[in-house]
């Protein structure tokens, strides 16, 4: 059986959760390939026009990968920390895929509460069953994939650089290259050394989020927001560089929060989506690293 | 302490009668108005939702007008709603204004103590005895039950009313006249009389008027403000409206949700479309569109905040349901930059569709 898994979303986060347990299975992966203009132009086409661009890529990548396997890997993630979601959309996100793109092979439904251990097995059991019907190979595959997902790291912390800013944003945007026109590799070759969220410990998350009135339930904004304002306040970072999709619910509240809490930091919002253009992109990162190399140098 | 509270729909005539029985002071912020919209969406976060700056707005006019302390609702995600307080009350202290907010989220997230605490913020201003402030907490559900109730009957007489507009006069003058009241005893007697005033408007069966479902998010279909009164404009076509969303439906819903008995029909209607609860009111809306055709609807209008997240995901699911039912279902989004001809014109356009299909023949002209 071949099993598609769309390069998007949260699969820079989990995706050797689901490639270990699928190919532990006995199934034949197919990625798709990293997003490029052919997907992008898939994306705007099969998606509902008010979504924001991360939710238009899965259903670009969808629609590449729907003839070229019998199921699609398509992640309903409820949860994956105890009382936080990650957004309403990923909740919905089967049902989206299903009312736009026709012809589609089966996909997976089930959802997935990976906030404990039994419940994730739960989906295990339930999504395996559709391939094999020996529980034991399950269990195995299973437990092989949650050490591969622990082994597991992704984000950035680059060294050597004298300037350096956190990169903020939903994993998906910070990772997908395509998606944040490269803007890592932008910031290195003007000098900027980049670290992400990944690299803050969950103390020093937890401590900056317990200072708010209300504890976010969204997991991306509780560790977006916590490792942010730790970076800023104990000025481990020069500035802070945040990748937001246009039209993102969750970047509304989150942006404001950051802006609220760090007072006179440097602070810049990119804005993608599918209509945005690379130069005034680049001009906007040069104005950015220009204004850090002089508040440097007074 | 003086109170203020957000507009949402018919909710102040109860806020109103609870707080007169409680013998609190209060500032109902004006009406929804362009001037709120105006202060809200100067204030807020560009790319915040619509219902987030009105709110905005009733706040610094219900300030202005004396108050000190803002009531308000939260939830527990994963809409943007929940996080409304905690942004709200940044932008208020922004501003300069010694604002004290309380908000009553859902006693399972944040404790049932914690809840509790938040309820005697306010049970403790009141100088009324126990009872009697149960008795106006029941006076304000009773009075909200039935100005929606009055609201339903002359959402679906307005189609077949022999003297046309008379219920929208007598929904009218019912609003009126139960604002300048200020005893909830009288408040709920004449809401009786009312009731059974419109119940009484004579009406001609043989008309067959369009019927017109109205889904989407809670608060821009309830508060008539953020919809452009689509439902006063409908009322003049002399369309019926059906719309279960309301207040009082919010506070029956999230009182079943306790013991997870809420809205069964919708639950089931929806599940073939959107089995599971996304946030919000998405899978409101899914099931909903689903009823209205049972009910006889000829068409479902949705109506949504630009942005919303739950609705943006029963968007996509809509035009699935729409075909396989065979009912148009016409989206309307809205936002502070809304212009309202566009927006008729739309719903005339819709409205037309919806008569020619009824109809069963394209062009006939009688």
């Amino acid at each position: 059986m071949k099993v598609g898994i769309p390069r998007a979303l949260l699969y820079y986060k989990y995706n050797p959760f689901f490639e270990t347990f699928y190919s532990e299975l006995g199934c034949e992966i197919i990625e798709s390939p990293e997003t490029n203009k052919v997907i992008l132009d898939y994306a705007s086409k099969y998606c509902v026009d008010e979504a924001c661009l991360p939710i238009k890529i899965f259903h670009g990548h969808v629609y590449y990968l729907k003839d070229k396997c019998d199921m699609i890997l398509v992640p309903r993630i409820m949860r994956v920390n105890d009382k936080e979601y990650i957004c309403p959309k990923f909740c919905g996100l089967p049902e989206m895929i299903e009312n736009s793109i026709y012809d589609l092979p089966p996909i997976t439904k089930t959802p997935i509460y990976a906030n404990n251990k039994e419940k994730l097995l739960r989906w295990a059991n339930r999504e395996g069953g559709n391939i094999t019907k020996n529980k034991i190979k399950i269990k195995r595959a299973f437990d092989n994939a949650l050490r591969e997902q622990e082994k597991y790291t992704c984000g950035v912390n680059d060294e050597g650089y004298k300037t350096k800013v956190v990169l903020a944003g939903h994993p998906y945007s910070v990772n997908d290259s395509f998606l944040n026109m490269n803007v890592i590799k932008k910031l290195n070759n003007l000098g900027i050394g980049v670290i992400t969220e990944e690299f803050v410990s969950k103390d020093d998350i937890n401590y900056e989020v317990d200072k708010l009135f209300k504890r976010p339930f969204w997991t991306f904004t509780k560790d977006t927001y916590g490792s942010t304002v730790y970076l800023a306040d104990n000025r481990k970072v020069d500035g802070i560089v945040y990748v937001s999709s246009f039209g993102c619910g969750i970047d509304s509240v989150l942006i404001e929060l950051i802006k609220n809490n760090v007072g006179d930091f440097p602070f810049l919002i990119l804005k993608v989506d599918e209509h945005t253009g690379e130069v005034g992109f680049n001009t906007r990162i040069e104005a950015f690293s220009d204004m850090l190399l002089r508040r440097k140098l007074s | 302490m003086k109170v203020t509270f957000p507009h949402f729909g018919n909710t102040f005539f109860a806020a109103k009668a609870a707080f007169d029985g409680l013998g609190i002071d209060y500032a109902v912020p004006p009406l929804c108005n362009k001037e709120a919209l105006e202060i809200g969406s100067y204030y807020s976060p560009e790319e915040m939702c619509l219902p987030f700056k009105i709110m905005i707005g009733n706040y610094i006019q219900g300030i202005k007008e004396g108050a000190d302390t803002v009531l308000t609702t939260g939830s527990c995600g994963p809409c943007r709603f929940g996080e409304y307080c905690e942004l709200q009350m940044d932008i208020l202290k922004k501003l300069g204004y010694d604002v004290d907010f309380i908000v009553f989220d859902a006693p399972k997230a944040i404790g049932k103590e914690e809840f509790l605490r938040r309820v005697s913020l306010i049970s403790n201003a009141s100088s009324k005895s126990n009872n009697e402030q149960i008795e106006a907490a029941l006076n304000g559900l009773k009075v909200i039950n039935l100005i929606d109730d009055i609201e339903k009957i002359a959402h679906i007489k307005c189609g077949y009313e022999i003297n046309k507009g008379e219920s929208k006069k007598i929904l009218n003058s019912c609003k009126r006249e139960i604002y300048s009241i200020n005893n909830p005893e009288e408040v709920v007697k004449r809401l009786h009389e009312y009731k059974r005033k419109i119940k009484s408007v004579p009406i001609d069966l043989n008309k067959k008027p369009i019927t017109v479902g109205i889904v989407g998010e809670i608060y821009t279909i309830a508060e008539p403000f953020s919809n452009l009164y689509i439902e006063d404009k409908l009322m003049d076509y002399g369309v019926c409206i059906k719309r279960k969303l309301s207040p009082s439906w919010w506070v029956k819903n999230t009182i079943m949700s306790a013991i997870n008995m809420q809205s069964l029909d919708i639950r089931l209607a929806s599940r073939k479309y959107l089995p599971l609860y996304i946030g919000g009111h998405g899978r409101e809306c899914v099931g909903e569109t689903v009823l209205s055709k049972r009910e006889g609807c000829d068409g479902v209008i949705q109506i949504f905040p630009l942005g919303c997240m739950p609705e943006i995901v029963s968007k996509s699911i809509l035009p699935t349901v729409s075909k396989d039912l065979n009912m148009p279902v016409m989206t309307l989004i809205v936002d502070e930059m809304t212009g309202e001809t566009g927006y008729m014109t739309r719903i005339e356009a819709f409205l037309d569709l919806l008569e020619r299909r009824k109809s069963n023949n394209v062009l006939s002209w009688s």
